[in-house]
């Protein structure tokens, strides 16, 4: 029955639009949107009308810390700064634990290093050391040397199979990650562990430019040189 | 009357086959449990079982697909390389098993169904390993050798060399140090092949009724007369014709004049005393300053006499 009812196509009927006199106005609102706004308004509303009377009610001899903690400027109330919240020795802690973390992190990393330099050898890679053969006489020297030249070829894996490749490559991209990864840590840590040498005593200056002797673009700091007892 | 067990029981399941459907299932269990009742035997029993189980494991993974490691033989013979998660040098362990100094073990199954071990060798902790890799052309040492090994300490390349010269070959391993040594006998005691030898290199005549004629000197001593103790060693022990393999660590000898000089001038005391040197590599990225020289020993003059 409902399937024949289906059947006949029955009309659209569309939502009214924006007049195009009005349309400067937006979209037409409808009444679902005068809710929400109006939702809105009497949440908004509710809020002052309850801080009117709060203000209202208030007692005048009510004494609060924040009223000698902080203080209006113009009129305008400002909150206390939060820069000075942690003392000196407080802030060195907290420079330190973040050293240690990045220490620590740099050590983990290390030894995943050696991990993986222990069983990845660049077998096929050409030695980059030196390699010198003794001769007795110019023969020999001349025998070696033809010889040397041959046997250099690299050594050939073409029998080993694609997916043995892939993961051998990939190792080696961990590894070489992995070492980037340790040398921006070391390069962390050494920026921060000369900041927290600055916030020490102790006098120091800033090399100049000229005073270098082996020059790079950081700061070099000198310190006085301090008498121990 | 007891409730019914299992699957013979007739549960709901079985209810539709009826009752000549119930009784052959419970026969069909019957056989079933007895085979399984004599699986079990030989596995009680000790090796039996376990044998079973590698060949199904090598039926499933094959060589085909699922390997994950392929070991193929080096330039040198005894030493091999693994290609997989790794790229390493490897040497068959002779102790399957056990690891010597932690070193990672790759296990591969042979068509046959029979597993084979491998020990990697670390460049980083062996100079031999070092030198191979550093392209060598003969490090002499070779399945069946007979080896001496002066400065073995606690036995990390002894193991190694153990496992290159196989159940045939022998490994007398020198050293002087109480501590190390007491690791290389540990790893020895595991080891048919390694005869540990707790003295110093430099009186070879304490430890002569230990040691027969070698054909093969390792010598990773790193002292500044190790020259010496190289040739004493060869004197006793080494026959004419002979190798030899020595590691030469330049701030050992003398850390004032640049490495090079140093190779330069062990190489010339080393000809002086009966060994021609053949060929020499540097450890590089494994060693600093370390270089690894090859040749014999009272290499007879053939080529004068062919002329």
């Amino acid at each position: 029955m409902s399937s024949l009812r289906n059947a006949i196509s029955r009309r659209a009927h569309r939502e009214r639009a924006q007049p195009s006199s009005r349309k400067k106005f937006g979209l037409l609102e409808k009444h679902k949107d005068y809710v929400v706004r109006a939702k809105a308004f009497h949440k908004k509303e509710e809020t002052l009308r309850r801080l009117k009377e709060k203000a209202a009610l208030r007692n005048p001899d009510e004494f609060y810390f924040q009223m000698i903690k902080t203080r209006t400027v113009d009129g305008v109330h400002k909150p206390e700064s939060q820069a000075n919240k942690y003392t000196q020795e407080e802030l060195m802690l907290m420079k330190t634990q973040d050293i240690g973390y990045i220490l620590q992190k740099m050590q983990s990393e290390k030894k995943k290093i050696e991990k993986l330099t222990a069983v990845l050898h660049c077998v096929d890679n050409q030695p980059s050391n030196r390699h010198i053969y003794y001769a007795e006489d110019r023969q020999e020297a001349r025998e070696l040397h033809s010889q040397s030249s041959e046997s250099r070829t690299p050594p050939s894996s073409d029998d080993i199979p694609d997916h043995i490749k892939r993961k051998t490559a990939t190792s080696y991209r961990e590894l070489e990650a992995r070492k980037s990864r340790v040398n921006e840590l070391e390069k962390i840590y050494m920026e921060m562990s000369l900041k927290k040498e600055l916030q020490k005593k102790g006098r120091k200056r800033k090399l100049r430019e000229d005073e270098l002797i082996c020059p790079t673009s950081k700061p070099v700091y000198k310190w006085r040189s301090e008498r121990k007892r | 009357m007891r409730p019914p067990r299992g699957r013979g029981g007739g549960g709901g399941g079985f209810r539709g086959r009826g009752d000549g459907g119930r009784g052959r299932g419970r026969g069909g269990g019957g056989g079933r449990g007895g085979d399984r009742g004599s699986g079990m035997k030989p596995r009680g029993g000790g090796r039996g079982g376990h044998g079973g189980g590698r060949g199904r494991g090598g039926g499933r993974g094959g060589m085909k697909g699922g390997s994950k490691v392929i070991v193929e033989p080096h330039r040198h013979e005894g030493v091999f390389v693994a290609k997989g998660k790794e790229d390493a040098l490897v040497t068959k362990n002779m102790v399957p098993g056990e690891a010597v100094y932690n070193e990672k073990r790759i296990a591969v199954q042979n068509e046959d169904g029979t597993k084979v071990e491998y020990r990697v060798w670390n460049p980083f902790r062996s100079k031999l390993a070092a030198a191979i890799l550093g392209g060598v052309d003969n490090i002499w040492i070779k399945p069946g050798a007979k080896v001496l090994y002066l400065g073995a300490a606690s036995g990390t390349t002894v193991s190694h060399v153990s496992d290159v010269v196989g159940p045939t070959g022998v490994v007398y391993a020198v050293e002087f140090s109480h501590r190390s040594g007491r690791d290389l006998v540990n790893m020895a005691k595991k080891r048919t092949n390694v005869i540990p030898i707790i003295e110093d290199a430099r009186h070879p005549s304490k430890y002569r009724m230990l040691v027969g004629m070698v054909d093969v000197i390792f010598s990773d001593v790193a002292q500044p007369d190790q020259a010496r103790i190289l040739a004493l060693n060869a004197s006793y022990f080494l026959k004419a014709g002979g190798h030899f393999v020595i590691s030469i660590k330049a701030n050992c000898i003398d850390s004032t004049v640049p490495a090079e000089a140093v190779f330069q001038s062990e190489v010339k005391k080393l000809q002086q005393e009966q060994f021609k040197p053949f060929e020499q590599v540097t450890l590089e990225p494994f060693e600093r300053d370390h270089a690894c020289v090859v040749g014999g020993y009272r290499m007879p003059k053939k080529q004068k006499a062919g002329q």
